[in-house]
């Protein structure tokens, strides 16, 4: 059994609202991921998966707090940390994080390299500038990065490269955990498979020990990750490999979110298109039960009251339903 | 549109500017009803202090009532003696050899000094003895004078006032508690603000200038909005050429100072066409600038989106594009230019009036001529008339800051990210 | 392997020595061609707009210098003296070629009001005194007001709510409305300074500690009010630019690798400067007219009072002159910012893609 290198334990991170509501955008949410191995977090827009990413950070600002919950990467437990320390020995290091739109992730005056040299700094590695040059320049070697680029402004690069730099730059200190939230969103095509290509490859390599992969592009996940996870409304909906999820859905949400997708993948393209009606419940006040009965078409009126918890059905496969498996996929063949 | 109106109304900044704007607004316009006099009749000849100013003369032909105030006469001293006879007193008793060590020119000690004068100052005395620093006639004639004054105030001795000439005289008595009610007196007059340098009551000119300038700022700034607007939509959404063009023109009325222009062009009018409209139009014609470059750095980025793509395919005209599809976006930023407009309209005609190039008028008073009376006629140099001058500052500032508050609260509304 | 990325020798870098590149040239060329447009067109207009206003000069100045006694003939004569004097009996062109021959020699021609002074006798002195106030008022302003507006984008507290509104009132202040008041309250009251001209009148302009500190104690009225005006206003815009930087992607970006607050304060300070560079170019318009105006409350000999009593008389060859002066000096003067900008601006320098 491989090396769990990052373990959650019912972690659970609230939003402060202005008028001092609190919001529970991440709730009780536990995982785990083996070294090598990555994994895909899909969902619709507000469903939590971009506040877990920032969450599992370690280091939180207002209005995003901690509430509680254990975050352990390679044995190291890094929830509840000093900020500061937070900062020196995790950040970058330990766990990395690439944003959304990371085409306007650098400071667009500052050139790539001093920029990377006020990362190293920051984190009090004696380090010389040669020595953070030699070691920039063979990263980018590494990665399929034109050196010169250390020497350009990130408004001089197009968007892909940019994407990819902003990349390298995260993981320069070879952090454990990578977590990208959206990192192909807004590039075209081609782009897109550079990133993911060279994301597999640090994985591969080992630059990086394992992966998380946010994003609404379901399909996209499955070229990508070795596991998916569905999150609805804060919580963790279904986890399984990529292929059962994309092919074998358990949850009413993820066979949903798989049916209302155009995807020209073999073996989907005799499938259905159906949208799922309605939107998320408002995670101020949530509503009692199932978070997912308002829209699930197989809900019965017991989903409105008992919650249910996530269950492991052995293999790494996990869903949150109150109805049994097989009465599922039951209603699943009656549809196809 | 209401969802909009309401967190505009909500947001303090701009409801505090808007207050106090709205108070200036409807001073200027309830204010005419109360005051009835015309702003530009003199009432006096130079300032006057700020004060309520009773006709002795009508006072004297007023019923009179009867009034004992405990401390009458003491007052009475203090006003007829003012603080440079008392040293004067000090000093002739100190030059006499009396121990003055406990006096000064205070009104406690108003009472031990009149002691010490009545007891030691005798005029024939100081003819005699011409005592170091007063032997000159000059300065005994102001002893006497002091001691004439102290013995006037005397509450027993009356007044006579005399009407008429010759045999139809008549005489009349006034004595010391005699007071009149000053409502009852057929001529007096309160003035809040003194009068300026032509003895205009300054309160009722300060309003009504305060109107005029509001009115002012209110053209130049509408103009300069309609002239913004115009050259940005057509800068932005033409481009091209057009653009350049009109940018062009725009730099130049940028980098040579407004106010530069402003007294060419105001100068190249003439004499006669200075009235209060004009200066609006010329000041609403300089300074379009900036509200047309804002309309053009949004109509630009507007300009590709979907929705107007969509009604150029589909053959709109290019009246009906602009009307609909992008005016209503910029409608917010064409709000807030309007206000910064009127703001800086007020401000150019205050700072024209000040050089002398505002309107050139006798009728009006603006609040730049305000200032530049005050500036002509030494308000703040020889006379310390701070009535002259500080209200029109202080109503100048008041005007701009509630406008650029406005704009502030405005700006947060829209532009969330700005908020606290 | 290595990707090959553009390299067009977009970075002279790699070249050589200079610090400029295509780019650079590109926006400097175009920046020193609107300076010249702008410069021809100010100087057409400045000549253009007083001539067109009605009523004859000439008149004017024969009536007050002829005797009562003369003639019908002698009338005439002076007119065509006068007139020729002032080049007014050439057409417009004539007049035109004079007005630049005037401009390029510094001469200006004669005062109207003043004859026989020359016009660059009147105005000469008061051009240093003008830059000498203006230049560090403005400039010192305009920092401390960056300074401040920083400041309270930083520390978003209480601080700042309050200090806010009070900004924005002292920006709300007319330039003269500030002068007049510390006039009264320092100079008038408290006679802590004096109250007009450069330096002690009856004094003679040299080098002597007399005659400078002289000049220091009558500085400090013009220079502070000047001051306090620029304050409010970039303050206020500072503020703004911060906030809006401060929420920018790459702060968050920045912080989530690990990098100290106080670094990313750095940046995003340096960022929002650079459009506050640019709106001084841009207001630098304005604020010279407030400053000149503030220096006719104090009666400082530069140009302000030079245009001021020319404005009273009617005194048009000034005037002209005056406005000319202000108009080049504020080009100038935006023109420098402009270029400055180029150097401290990086996206300057690769914004321009061949």
């Amino acid at each position: 059994m491989a090396k769990k290198i990052l373990e959650v334990h019912e972690l659970t991170t609230k939003y402060i609202t202005r008028q001092g509501e609190d919001v529970y955008s991440v709730d009780h949410v536990s995982l785990d991921i083996e070294e090598g191995k990555s994994l895909g977090i899909a969902g619709e827009s507000g469903c939590g998966k971009s506040t877990l990413a920032l969450s599992l950070m370690g280091y939180y600002f207002a209005p995003l707090h901690y509430t509680s919950g254990e975050i352990i990467i390679d044995g190291k437990n890094i929830s509840g940390m000093d900020p500061d320390v937070v900062r020196k020995t995790v950040l970058g290091t330990e766990v990395a994080y690439i944003p959304q739109a990371a085409m306007n992730a650098m400071n667009p005056t500052r050139k790539v390299g001093k920029f990377i040299e006020d990362v190293i700094f920051a984190h009090e590695l004696k380090m010389t500038k040669e020595e953070i040059r030699e070691m920039a320049e063979q990263r980018f070697a590494k990665l399929g990065l034109p050196v010169d680029a250390l020497d350009k402004y990130s408004v001089e690069l197009s968007g892909g490269m940019r994407q990819r730099v902003v990349i390298a730059i995260s993981t320069i200190l070879s952090p454990k955990v990578l977590i990208a939230d959206e990192p192909s969103s807004a590039l075209d095509v081609t782009s897109q498979k550079m990133v993911i290509k060279m994301m597999k490859d640090m994985l591969n390599t080992g630059m990086v020990k394992s992966m998380i992969f946010i994003t609404h592009e379901l399909p996209l996940l499955y070229n990508v990750t070795d596991d998916i996870m569905v999150m609805y409304a804060g919580q963790i909906v279904e986890r399984g490999t990529a292929h059962e999820m994309v092919f074998d859905p358990i949850h009413p949400y993820s066979r949903g979110l798989m049916r209302s997708i155009l995807v020209p993948e073999e073996g989907t393209r005799d499938v259905k298109l159906t949208a799922i009606p309605g939107t998320p419940p408002n995670l101020k006040h949530p509503p009692a039960g199932c978070r997912f009965a308002d829209r699930c078409r197989y809900a019965n009126p017991s989903c409105k009251v008992i919650t249910p918890p996530l269950l492991d059905i052995g293999g790494g496969r996990t869903y949150r339903c109150s109805l049994p498996v097989e009465q599922l996929k039951e209603v699943y063949a009656s549809e196809d | 549109m209401k969802n909009t109106l309401r967190n505009v109304f909500h947001s303090p900044r701009f409801l505090v500017g808007f207050i106090i704007f709205m108070v200036m607004v409807l001073t200027v316009l309830i204010y005419p009803w109360f005051v009835r006099r015309d702003p530009l009749v003199s009432l006096g000849k130079g300032f006057l202090e700020p004060g309520t100013y009773v006709s002795v003369y009508d006072a004297n032909n007023t019923g009179t009532y009867r009034v004992e105030l405990p401390e009458a006469a003491e007052k009475r001293l203090e006003a007829t003696l003012p603080t440079e006879d008392r040293q004067t007193m000090i000093d002739y008793l100190k030059a006499m050899g009396v121990d003055v060590s406990g006096l000064d020119t205070s009104n406690e000690k108003m009472e031990d000094l009149l002691a010490a004068w009545n007891a030691n100052y005798d005029e024939a005395d100081a003819k005699k003895n011409k005592y170091e620093g007063f032997a000159t006639q000059a300065k005994r004639n102001a002893l006497r004078r002091i001691d004439n004054k102290i013995k006037g105030s005397n509450n027993d001795v009356a007044m006579s006032v005399v009407r008429g000439e010759g045999d139809d005289a008549t005489v009349t008595t006034v004595e010391g508690s005699d007071y009149v009610k000053v409502n009852e007196v057929a001529n007096s007059v309160t003035l809040p603000l003194g009068t300026d340098n032509f003895g205009r009551d300054t309160l009722t000119e300060l309003v009504k200038a305060t109107g005029v300038s509001l009115i002012i700022g209110l053209i130049a700034g509408t103009i300069a909005t309609l002239l913004g607007l115009l050259v940005g939509l057509l800068a932005g959404y033409l481009g091209g050429i057009v653009d350049d063009i009109l940018m062009f023109i725009a730099n130049i009325f940028t980098v040579i100072p407004g106010f530069v222009l402003l007294i060419l062009i105001y100068y190249s009018v003439g004499q006669e066409a200075r009235g209060v409209t004009t200066c609006a139009i010329v000041i609403g014609v300089t300074s379009w600038v900036w509200t047309a470059r804002s309309v053009r750095s949004q109509v630009i980025s507007l300009r590709n989106r979907d929705h107007v793509n969509l009604s150029k395919l589909s053959g709109h005209s290019l009246f009906r594009i602009v009307t609909t599809d992008i005016l209503p976006y910029i409608a917010s930023y064409v709000v807030m230019a309007f206000i910064l407009q009127v703001s800086s309209g007020i401000l150019a005609e205050a700072q024209l009036s000040l050089l002398g190039l505002g309107p050139k008028t006798t009728d009006v008073p603006t609040l730049g001529l305000m200032m530049n009376w005050a500036k002509l006629f030494g308000a703040y140099t020889s006379s310390n008339a701070w009535w002259a001058y500080f209200p029109v500052i202080l109503v100048i500032a008041l005007t701009s800051f509630s406008l650029n508050l406005m704009n502030t609260g405005l700006d947060q509304v829209f532009n969330p990210t700005l908020r606290d | 392997m290595i990707l090959p990325e553009a390299g067009h020798g977009r970075f002279s870098v790699e070249r050589g020595h200079s610090t400029m590149t295509k780019g650079m040239r590109k926006y400097f060329k175009k920046k020193i061609f609107w300076f010249v447009i702008t410069l021809i067109a100010a100087v057409i207009l400045n000549f253009i707009l007083p001539r067109l206003m009605p009523g004859d000069p000439v008149n004017a100045i024969v009536g007050k210098n002829i005797s009562p006694n003369a003639t019908q003939e002698q009338i005439q004569e002076q007119i065509a003296f006068y007139k020729h004097q002032f080049g007014l009996d050439k057409d417009l062109f004539g007049q035109f070629w004079d007005f630049i021959k005037n401009v390029f020699n510094g001469t200006f021609g004669v005062s109207y009001s003043q004859y026989p002074r020359t016009v660059a006798d009147i105005i000469g002195g008061g051009i240093w005194w003008t830059i000498a106030l203006q230049l560090p008022a403005i400039l010192v302003g305009w920092l401390l007001g960056n300074l401040l507006g920083a400041l309270a984008a930083y520390k978003r507290s209480f601080y700042d709510k309050a200090l806010m509104p009070v900004s924005l009132f002292f920006s709300a202040i007319p330039a003269f409305g500030a002068a007049v008041i510390l006039l009264v309250v320092f100079a008038v009251n408290l006679k802590w300074a004096p109250v007009n001209g450069a330096y002690t009148t009856g004094m003679i302009p040299s080098f002597s500690w007399n005659f400078i500190s002289s000049v220091i104690a009558h500085y400090q009225l013009p220079f502070w009010s000047i001051v306090i005006i620029s304050i409010g206003g970039q303050a206020v815009g500072m503020r703004s630019m911060s906030i809006y930087e401060l929420n920018a992607d790459y702060v968050k970006y920045a912080r989530f690798l690990g990098i100290k607050d106080k670094k990313i304060v750095r940046y995003v300070f340096r960022n929002a400067m650079l459009p506050q560079v640019t709106g001084l170019a841009m207001s630098i318009g304005a604020m010279v007219g407030g400053a000149l105006v503030a220096e006719t409350i104090f009666s400082y000999p530069g140009l302000g009072m030079s245009m001021y009593n020319a404005i009273t008389t009617s005194d048009y060859p000034v005037i002209s002159a005056t406005t000319l002066i202000i108009t080049i000096m504020v080009l100038l003067a935006s023109f420098l910012l402009d270029i400055i900008y180029a150097f401290i601006d990086p996206r300057v320098k690769a914004a321009q893609f061949d």
